[in-house]
């Protein structure tokens, strides 16, 4: 092996030593150990290369695009049941059973906090916002603050905001709450529902469809979803 | 695949895929379609890979058929192929140049490179696949594999001393300023 044959090759090896134990690159970084000038020229090739990936590395996702995966996948149709590894005879069996748990899984979860989130997203794109009453206008002005902490206690009086004029809406027989607030010039929209028997959540959940983003979270007494444009990672700071 | 698996599956590779996108698309919002549609791709199609270590191949695989499927492959590039390889050895400019320059500037550079080399070059400074799997991803024999690496190198360093030409400040004359309202 020449100098040209074994610089050929190891301009494919990685920087990071993953292909340390690869046979294919042996040859020519024993070659390089024995020859100054070609030793000289791996180790500038490797301080490029490890520069460029690291600049690579420091790219980041726009903020949400791990949510929107996970909820892009989450409305994935399902596998065809005749695909499935069963037989045709024992399809047929529980053709009735299959078709029916289908029929159910489809059906929105009005006890779900998913399903509560896409609510709120739904009502986002196409409600019609606003609502009064001087307990609406307080709630706003303490969401618009920016030392209040969404996460944190706050002073809802869910029954006074429903009968004073704040915008209240039906979902899975309940009444949910939605008042919207601006921070640092972003509109968000809170939505707050009676906790009820929602299933527990063991930390705040994020969705988003589109460009629309929603955050669920619980406490003692609510079920809220935080929703707006601005990515989930805007929501996250408000919490 | 049960939720949890594809949340890990996601948070695994969802970032490098992404970066992988956003060269070969060379914009933001095609490159999170491209890494939505790899990753719904495999939530409706993902089961039927046998060998699961072989998701990540399949994932960067997957998301370069995509993007080949959204727009002709460019001949005149291709042909570029064909060019003799003339790299002179690096500079230690050139090596301090690739680390001044932000993640932005080399992006790119990057992008400047033609698109056949554009790919493996990428997949290789994700340095998430051997040589071997970037030709299993790409569709191509492991020697054009080299091959499109050293000249996408080439062309990369000549991409890097163009933006770093464009990035030096010219001050501007001071009797041309103007306080702006």
């Amino acid at each position: 092996m020449n100098n040209e044959e074994a610089k050929f090759r190891l301009r494919a090896y990685r920087s990071g030593g993953q292909d340390a134990g690869d046979a294919t690159f042996g040859e020519a970084l024993a070659h390089a150990d024995r020859d100054p000038a070609l030793r000289a020229w791996l180790a500038r090739e490797q301080a490029f290369d490890a520069a460029v990936a690291e600049k690579l590395r420091a790219v980041v996702p726009p903020p949400g695009l791990r949510e929107a995966i996970l909820a892009g996948a989450r409305v994935a149709p399902r596998r065809a049941f005749w695909r499935r590894p069963m037989g045709w005879a024992a399809a047929a069996l529980f053709a009735g059973l299959v078709a029916s748990v289908a029929f159910w899984r489809q059906q929105p979860d009005p006890d779900s906090v998913d399903t509560f989130a896409r609510f709120a997203l739904s009502d986002l794109r196409h409600g019609r916002h606003g609502g009064h009453g001087s307990a609406t206008t307080a709630l706003q002005t303490a969401l618009a603050n920016p030392a209040t902490r969404l996460s944190g206690a706050l002073p809802i009086d869910f029954s006074t905001l429903a009968s004073s004029g704040c915008r209240t809406l039906r979902f899975g027989g309940r009444d949910v709450l939605e008042v919207c607030f601006e921070r640092g010039g972003v509109e968000f929209h809170l939505y707050v529902t009676p906790r009820g028997d929602l299933p527990n959540l063991l930390g705040p959940r994020a969705l988003a469809v589109g460009q629309a983003s929603a955050l669920a979270w619980q406490d003692a007494r609510f079920a809220y979803v935080l929703a707006g444009g601005a990515g989930v990672e805007a929501l996250r700071r408000l919490l | 695949m049960a939720d949890e698996a594809f949340t890990l599956l996601v948070d695994r590779y969802y970032a490098s895929l992404y970066r992988f996108a956003l060269s070969l698309a060379r914009n933001p919002a095609d490159a999170c379609d491209l890494t939505q549609q790899t990753f719904y791709v495999w939530a409706t199609k993902g089961h039927l890979l046998r060998d699961t270590a072989k998701a990540k191949t399949w994932l960067f695989t997957t998301l370069y058929r995509e993007f080949l499927r959204g727009r002709r492959r460019d001949t005149r590039l291709t042909s570029l192929e064909e060019l003799p390889a003339t790299a002179a050895d690096l500079t230690d400019e050139e090596i301090d140049r690739a680390r001044r320059l932000d993640a932005a500037l080399v992006l790119a550079a990057l992008g400047a490179v033609a698109e056949t080399f554009r790919a493996p070059l990428t997949l290789f400074y994700l340095e998430e696949l051997s040589y071997q799997e970037i030709a299993e991803t790409l569709g191509v024999p492991i020697g054009t594999v080299m091959s499109r690496l050293s000249r996408g190198k080439e062309q990369l360093r000549s991409a890097l001393e163009a933006q770093a030409g464009q990035r030096q400040v010219v001050p501007f004359p001071e009797g041309h300023r103007r306080v702006l309202p």
